[in-house]
């Protein structure tokens, strides 16, 4: 038996919308550091964008938890964006146009600027993809280069609350709107074995509000879409995907952020629980690679 | 992984134990064509035991569905446990496949 060293198991991760349930990737990361297995790179999509840019950028699991804590508050939605309600009620007199958002963005861009500074998307130690939607096409956009602040700005443009975000002359919105668990980014980018954290929307117990309304439509249809694509990358695909859901048994609304140590927990018991299987898998890949390349 | 298989009533229960992934779904998928190739057709799983699968033990089980259903039969899950449930769910089997509280259910579900 050749001897498997502890750098030769490495992992794609790929972290999926579900706003402050993505701190759960944190305990993946922490359970997947335990037991000596490396990742080889990372997607992120939404705020799974945030994890996996401060991850990427070298931080260890204490300071993206603090730094999200911060960064990730209900104020960063707390400020109505009054010329946007004027646009939608009077959109001949006020220019109704694809850059809607019901809410300021300023506290979200202050923040990611804060944190991120003027952070690229290549320096990033471990290789970074951040998936966000084209708004006029609706395609997947994955971004490897360029300013990690506009890329999470853009992948967390949740529909109606913020509004697109432009780069290069393109409008883009939130990445869950063509894939809440974008797997098919490491499968492109050549990932053999990769470890998915993805989480359902939580539907709304009543529908008392416009914003409710909207919401729970929203969250209909991207739990539709994250099974249709899971489905199909699962099951199209020679690569082993391994799916980590972890089980939350307390309600986690949008930014409970004060549920981050929970959440990080129930990430690493989910996590923890793959890790045998997970070991084996990449020490019989290691070994098959070694003997290829002895031979 | 484990594998066991055991006529009931008409039916054969395959038992799957542990966990079906990249390591072992060739030997899942390998006992589960050997009931097919016999033309044993109505199969039933038994996920009692089962604790995870990965994409490779749900392309496993499609797999064993569309040969077995293209042979006038098919593969019914039975007692499956909350993690792989939901994994099942996750990847939209639950809307194409039966799904019973039990073995006996489903081996009755054939008849």
């Amino acid at each position: 038996m050749q001897q498997i060293r502890q750098g030769d198991r490495r992992v794609a991760v790929v972290i999926g919308s579900g706003s402050v349930k993505c701190a759960a990737s944190l305990g993946l990361f922490r359970a997947l550091k335990r037991h000596g297995i490396g990742v080889s790179m990372l997607v992120g999509c939404s705020a799974g964008c945030l994890y996996a840019s401060m991850l990427a950028l070298g931080k260890d699991t204490a300071e993206a938890a603090e730094a999200t804590a911060r960064l990730w508050t209900r104020d960063v939605a707390g400020h109505r964006n009054r010329m946007a309600l004027l646009k939608l009620l009077m959109p001949r007199t006020f220019g109704f146009d694809g850059e809607f958002g019901l809410r300021s963005d300023k506290v979200i861009m202050a923040r990611l600027r804060t944190a991120f500074g003027d952070a690229q998307i290549e320096d990033a130690q471990i290789p970074l993809y951040l998936a966000a939607t084209d708004f006029l096409t609706g395609q997947q956009k994955i971004f490897s280069r360029g300013s990690i602040v506009d890329a999470i700005r853009a992948s967390i443009a949740v529909p109606f609350l913020f509004s697109p975000w432009r780069i290069d002359d393109r409008l883009y919105v939130d990445g869950y709107v063509s894939d809440p668990l974008p797997v098919g980014v490491a499968i492109k980018e050549g990932a053999r074995v990769i470890v998915a954290m993805g989480f359902e929307s939580p539907t709304q117990e009543r529908i008392t509000s416009g914003a409710r309304f909207a919401f729970q439509l929203s969250s209909i249809l991207s739990n539709n879409l994250l099974k249709s694509q899971f489905a199909f990358h699962g099951l199209a695909h020679y690569a082993e995907i391994l799916p980590i859901i972890p089980e939350f048994t307390e309600r986690v609304h949008l930014f409970d952020t004060g549920k981050i140590p929970y959440l990080i927990e129930e990430g690493e018991r989910a996590a923890e629980a793959q890790m045998p299987y997970l070991t084996r898998l990449l020490d019989a890949d290691a070994s098959e690679a070694q003997s290829r390349a002895a031979n | 992984m484990k594998v066991s298989v055991k006529p009931m009533d008409g039916s054969i229960v395959v038992c799957i134990e542990g966990s079906v992934d990249g390591l072992t779904a060739d030997e899942l998928l390998a006992k589960l064509d050997e009931q097919v190739d016999a033309g044993k057709v109505r199969l039933v799983a038994d996920l009692s035991g089962l604790e995870y699968t990965s994409s490779a033990g749900l392309r496993a089980l499609l797999g064993t569905v569309k040969r077995a259903r293209n042979k006038g039969g098919d593969l019914r899950l039975a007692a499956v446990q909350q993690p792989v449930f939901k994994v099942l769910d996750l990847a939209g089997f639950t809307g194409i496949l039966k799904i019973f509280d039990d073995v006996p259910s489903a081996v009755a579900s054939f008849k």
